[in-house]
Order: structure tokens, then sequence, then C-alpha cells
């Protein structure tokens, strides 16, 4: 299928509406951008969604859009309460994969030497990769909590601080967990495994912040140049994984009975207001819940593993939580549409809420200038804090890009990869990796990805959110 | 006769396999080796007596039947470590049923993990003397 791209100005592309499409298309990328994303096949997937019923505004793709299963990574859209349609095929099997990021009272200057030493302390912390489970042990009752509270959970267990949970989305619980509607296999997959990283593209990475473009929010953030930083990438491991597979199952049918037709079976969905859509609301949030405790436990064991290595009390390392984000979720939101405010159910899949100044969901200490936006980059390079605008909220439903997206397939990167000294190479550009396993680091690969600098910039001059702070990665830990 | 046989397809993010089959029966065999050797990166497997276990799966069409088994070979590896390394499979309409052979308490052998089977872009071709498949998975 050939789509059609029309271009509206320098970050923006429309997808005009053809055959059974109900809205266009619009696509954020650079023109430099544009020619790879004709290539892929996430164009065609962004006209695919807005076949859905009840889609509203646009079909919408990020700068860091690509190939997918049913949504593009990088899709995002929103459905009429009414008419709408919620799709587990547009939230994704990793149900709120999201970034948490923390900053600390550390200037990377006190550190550099230390480097190597706290990759390890964090590798061995920070349990990544097949076979290394959680070291909690959670009993059914206790996974029903974690289902129900989400990181509060965690705080509550010992895991962190109640200060932390104020700058989480939602407050690190989201509403309308039914732990009786999540399946025994979903159980079974999730509860060895609250704490834990996973493989793939997860990882836990000491940064510091090497440049700030605007020093009143990032001030506002905490962050300031050459503080040492922590981000965590991971989500709902086999818990979210099992939910998905699940709902996708009954959504199928679902919309055979409901007469949705699919121009892609990932896509399956069932109307807001029926019994399947209810059914897998509540699991998804058992799911997102889950994996905001998830990073919660993590952030704990990272906090312990650091302050162990340097010897630091937790007020001398600080370690306090910027924000904690999203990446694959579906909410209800309020947003302005044609001039009306209207209750949407927002799929983000592949990206991250970034509501703008004032909003009430906003944590009050960031209010005056928008909600932080995490991008992480590639591991060898950096990564981006930006900040929410009110252009998002008119324009993308609040929401953003989530990183800088592949651009070589996990084949092609294991061959640049073979017979290179990976980690000697990355030694060398000053990040120590730790990994489960060598596979993944190959898979994973600097040059895997886009470079995310060009990404945040079209988000940044498409005004839909400002660049704030640049991250530099030193210490790697993968699974 | 055609033969059997798997092979990795490019994919941007995720992992696409085709596989082939002189029938869908053993098309979903094929299919289940195939998944087998990606979670253990090829690794030889234990020597010991295989263990058979009694399968039964509902499904709306062959497709969503294909996608079913794939998940529930997944399922049965990476949760229960019981790989799989044949099936007697019978396909009555929109079902499946038969026996599951393999090895239990293999995860040791697992080398990767794979989240989730997809039903997106998938492919089912069923002529006579001949079955092939294409599937996505998210890693």
């Amino acid at each position: 299928m050939t789509i059609r791209f029309e271009r509206i100005d320098d970050c923006r592309w429309e997808i005009p509406r053809e055959g059974g499409m109900r809205v266009p298309g619009r696509v954020y990328a650079s023109a430099a951008m544009i020619d790879d994303i004709r290539r892929d096949k996430s164009p065609e997937q962004v006209a695919n969604v807005a076949h859905l019923p009840g889609i509203v505004g646009h079909s919408l793709a990020m700068p860091d859009m690509h190939w997918g299963y049913g949504f593009p990574i990088g899709g995002v859209a929103a459905f009429d309460e009414d008419e709408g349609v919620l799709s587990p095929g547009g939230v994704g099997y990793d149900i709120n994969c999201g970034v948490r990021l923390l900053r600390s009272n550390l200037k990377i200057d006190d550190v550099r030497t230390e480097l190597e030493r706290l990759s390890v302390a964090l590798y061995h912390a920070v349990p990544c990769g097949l076979g290394r489970g959680s070291r909690l042990k959670l009993s059914e009752r206790e996974l029903d909590h974690v289902m129900e509270q989400g990181a509060a959970w965690a705080v509550q267990q010992g895991h962190g601080r109640p200060e932390d949970l104020k700058t989480i989305e939602e407050g690190g619980c989201f509403p309308g967990a039914d732990p009786d509607r999540v399946s025994e296999r979903a159980r079974t997959r999730g509860r060895p495994q609250l704490g834990s990283l996973g493989s793939g593209n997860h990882f836990c990475e000491l940064g510091y912040v090497a440049e700030v473009f605007d020093d009143d929010t990032a001030a506002a953030y905490g962050l300031h140049e050459g503080e040492l930083t922590l981000m965590l990438h991971s989500g709902s491991r086999g818990l979210g994984h099992q939910i998905c597979d699940d709902s996708l199952k009954r959504m199928l049918k679902a919309s055979a009975q409901y007469g949705i037709e699919l121009p892609d079976r990932q896509l399956c969905a069932a109307p807001l207001r029926s019994p399947e859509a209810q059914d897998y609301f509540a699991a998804m949030a058992c799911a997102v819940n889950f994996a905001f405790a998830n990073r919660q436990v993590m952030t704990s064991f990272a906090r312990e593993a650091l302050s162990e290595a340097l010897r630091m009390g937790d007020d001398e390392l600080g370690l306090e939580v910027v924000y904690d984000v999203c990446h694959n979720i579906a909410k209800w939101e309020e947003h302005e549409v044609d001039g009306e405010m209207r209750r949407l159910c927002v799929h983000r899949k592949g990206a991250t809420r970034a509501f703008g100044p004032g909003h009430r969901q906003v944590p009050k200490a960031y209010r005056a200038v928008g909600q932080p936006v995490l991008v992480p980059g590639d591991m060898g390079r950096y990564s981006y804090v930006l900040a929410g605008t009110e252009r998002a909220m008119k324009e993308t439903f609040g929401s953003s890009c989530h990183g800088a997206g592949r651009r070589l397939s996990r084949a092609k990167a294991k061959r640049q990869a073979k017979g290179r000294p990976l980690f000697e190479e990355l030694r060398q550009q000053g990040v120590f990796v730790q990994a489960d396993s060598k596979r993944t680091v190959a898979e994973e690969l600097p040059e895997a990805y886009k470079d995310v600098a060009n990404v945040v910039d079209v988000m940044h001059d498409a005004g839909i959110a400002r660049k704030v702070a640049k991250l530099v990665p030193v210490a790697v830990i993968k699974g | 006769m055609t033969d059997s046989g798997h092979r990795t397809v490019e994919h941007t993010a995720d992992l696409a396999l085709e596989f082939w089959a002189p029938d869908e029966a053993r098309l979903l065999v094929q299919g289940a080796r195939a998944v087998i050797e990606l979670l253990t990166e090829g690794t030889p497997l234990p020597t010991t007596e295989p263990s058979a276990r009694p399968l039964q799966l509902d499904a709306l069409d062959p497709e969503d039947r294909l996608v079913r088994w794939l998940s529930e070979v997944l399922y049965l590896a990476s949760v229960e470590g019981f790989l799989c390394t044949d099936a007697t499979l019978e396909l009555p309409d929109g079902a499946l049923r038969g026996t599951v052979y393999g090895h239990a308490d293999a995860s040791e052998h697992l080398r990767t993990e794979i989240k989730a089977v997809t039903y997106h872009d998938l492919k089912l071709q069923r002529s006579p003397g001949e079955a092939r498949a294409r599937v996505i998975f998210d890693v």
C-alpha cells in the first residue's frame, strides 16, 4: 500500500483520508527523516489506526515512529467516549513500559573514577536479563495489592520514600484496576518478576546533565549541569504481556461481534462501553500499577546499591525522583476538540504524555513549567528531558515522542556488531556497560538507533515539547 | 512433496519468522520448533527421552489457531520450562487437539525472551501439498 504524504510545514506531514480512514493521519518529522519513514511500514499503520470507530482529530505519529504491530510505535490516537473503541494493540504488550529519572546531589566529576565500580554495584542490585527474576517473593494477596496500589504498595513496604509518589504520572497508581480481571497465567508470569528490569531495550543508566537549554525549567525539575542522574526503563514484564495476549483473543471475537472492520487483526478493539473493553481496561490498569511498582522497587534497589558503594546516606546522595512516565497506555483524559472539552480515551503506544503548564495533572512543583517528558536515546550518545506545552494540548492530546526509535533491525545490528569489542568501544566513549547478554548489547548498539537529537528537535521546533536538558550516559546496565 | 523448514525475516523493531511444511499440522510443528530454536538460540537440547502432554485449544479460524498454538508453545517454554520438540495434532474446525512432546524442566536451555506472538501482518497460505506461514513476534 502506498501512503501519500502532504507537507504542512517543516515538522508536520498529513496523510490524507482515503478509503475507510475516518480521519486523516498526521506525522511529526523533519524533511530529512521522511524518506526513511516512507520506506517503513509505519505510515500504513498510521492509516490503519485511522479506520477505527470513534477516532477523534488525527491518527498521530511522533518523530520516533517505526514499524510495530497494530499501532505504529510512536502512535497516538484518541477516541470518543460514546462512539470510540479500546484497542489492546494500541497499548502494546509491555503495558506501562516507561521511564523514570532521578537526580542526585553528586557531581559527575566527583565520581568519574568510581564509575566502573558503581556500574558493577548497580548490575548486582537490579535484577536483569533472563533467569534473574525478582528478589521479592510475592504472595497472591500481595500481588493483588501491587496491582491495585502500584508504586504506593512498594513505598509502604519500605521500597522508597512517600515523596517519590508525587512526581510519578498518575501518582504511581492508576484508577480502575481489578485483579479479578487478570488471568492465572498473567499472575504466574508476573509474580516472580516484580523489581526486575527484563531484557531487550530496557536499562538502568547512570548519566549526568551535560547541557541545560532552559535554566528555569531545569531548576524546577531539580536538574543542574554536571549533576549525576539515574534513569530506569522497564515495564510490566510478563504480567503485561500476558494481559495483552489474553485480551487480544477476546477482542478478536468482540470486533466481529460489534461489526468493527479491521485493516489489521492486531488492531482488534471493542466499543469503550462494552464489557470486553471494560474488562481489558481493568486488567490493563493492573499491569500499569505493576509497572509503577516495578520501577519503584528497582529505584530502591539502585539507591541502596549506590549508597553502599559510595558510603553515603540518602540526604547526601539525593536521588530524588524527577519524574516517571508511561510509554504504552490507554487513559481517560479531557481534551479540547473544536473548542469543546471532551472526555476521550487516549491511546499512546511508544509515546509520552506531555501535558503543558497549568494542567491539574502536572505535579504542583512543575505546574508553572509543564510536565517533564523523558526521552532516552541510545546507550552511547545522550538522552533528553523536555517539557510539555500548551501546543501539545491543542494538537497531540498532550503527547510527545518517547525515544530515538530503531533504525536497524536486531539482525542487522548483530551483523554490524560482529567481531567488534563493543564493551571496550563504549568504554572508550566513556560508558561502562554491564550486561547479562552480549547479544543484547549487540542488538542495542548505539547506531541501531536514530539520533535522538533529531527526534527531539522536531518536537521542539513543532512547539510540542521544549528542550530542557541533555543527559549523557556513563554507566549502563542491560538485560 | 514440500520440505519443512523455517527462516527469520528482517523486521525493524521485532522479529518475523517464515516457516513451511507439507500440510498445516506439520506447519504448526515446524513453527513450534522455530520458536524453541529462537528461545534457545540453537543450543543443543537435552538428549533424554521427551515427555508428552495433551493439549487442546479453541480458535476462531486457522490464522487465530496458528497464533494461539505458538503462544501456547511460548508460554510452556518461558514459564514452565517445557521445550516442545514435536507434536501430533488434529485440526478439527477452529480447534486444535493432540499431544505435545518435549523436554520438561529445561528452562536452563533458554537464552532469550520473546514477549508475544502477534497477529500483525500474519500470513497463512494453505494449498494441496504445501502450507506456509509468516508470523511477527514481539521481542
